[in-house]
């Protein structure tokens, strides 16, 4: 992988907890010394948290089509029935 | 919209259809009793169903208790969190990120950047997706996308994550100019 790439697995590591202790303190040193690595941190760690939101509105997206489908499908009127009654 | 790559887990709809179907009426009843609307309890349900999947389908923590229970236990907690007032996140947001701990909320225009890239990196955030989020394995990875093997899907992984990276760090340059 190239050299851009390396970099970013081992701050994935670092992000994630797997990187062995010396390695780990060698990184923080290096992320208070560099400040563009430590913006490379953080906005690696802003990614991870827009794939996790991506995530969620994919789920959310599928959840509500079957929800969509157990409220208007003929096949499911008992399932639509039984859950109307208790809020009438 | 892409539909070549099926992202969610095999059992898809087939799984959340199930969970529907064996504890939403559970989760009404409770809602219902509670003086809550249909549409309250159907809020409460999927965000349940979502924790449920981080947890369980995506998060390897190992439950006890039977998928309807625990749903209903998650759905429980939502409801009481939610009726406190304006902490209404905060059952949701407390949920441990099942990547990194203590993970930044990203400060920037979120839905400004997510709405782009769900456009120009749609590939790339399937992708990333599919390994972050999905916990799926880099070989059923490899299979659904379409590479040669583990090692060329690992390698594409970092590209995607240095171009979505890229991307925010850009999109940040530009709010921050245009807020300056």
């Amino acid at each position: 992988m190239r050299t851009s790439l390396n970099e970013i697995e081992h701050i994935e590591r670092h992000l994630s907890d797997r990187l062995p202790g010396e390695e780990s303190l060698l990184m923080e040193a290096r992320m208070c010394l560099d400040m563009e690595l430590a913006q490379k941190v953080s906005l690696q760690e802003e990614t991870y948290a827009l794939v996790r939101q991506y995530g969620r509105k994919k789920l959310k997206a599928e959840i509500m089509l079957v929800e969509k489908k157990l409220f208007t499908s003929p096949g499911y009127a008992g399932f639509k029935q039984r859950i109307l009654s208790l809020f009438g | 919209m892409n539909k070549t790559h099926q992202p969610y887990i095999d059992q898809g709809e087939g799984l959340f259809t199930r969970l529907y179907l064996e504890a939403f009426p559970a989760t009404a009843a409770f809602i219902s009793k509670r003086g809550g609307s249909l549409t309250q309890a159907k809020d409460i349900f999927q965000d349940a169903l979502i924790i449920y999947y981080e947890q369980v389908y995506s998060g390897n923590t190992e439950i006890k208790l039977t998928e309807k229970a625990y749903l209903l236990g998650i759905a429980k907690n939502l409801w009481y969190a939610r009726a406190k007032g304006p902490g209404q996140q905060e059952a949701f947001d407390s949920i441990d990120s099942l990547f990194i701990a203590d993970i930044k909320e990203p400060d920037l225009s979120e839905n400004k950047l997510m709405s782009f890239l769900e456009t120009a990196g749609e590939k790339c955030m399937e992708m990333l997706k599919a390994f972050y989020y999905d916990k799926m394995s880099l070989s059923k990875i490899s299979e659904r996308f379409g590479f040669s093997g583990t090692r060329s899907a690992t390698v594409q992984k970092y590209k995607c994550l240095e171009k979505v990276r890229d991307e925010v760090k850009e999109r940040k340059l530009e709010y921050e100019d245009f807020t300056e």
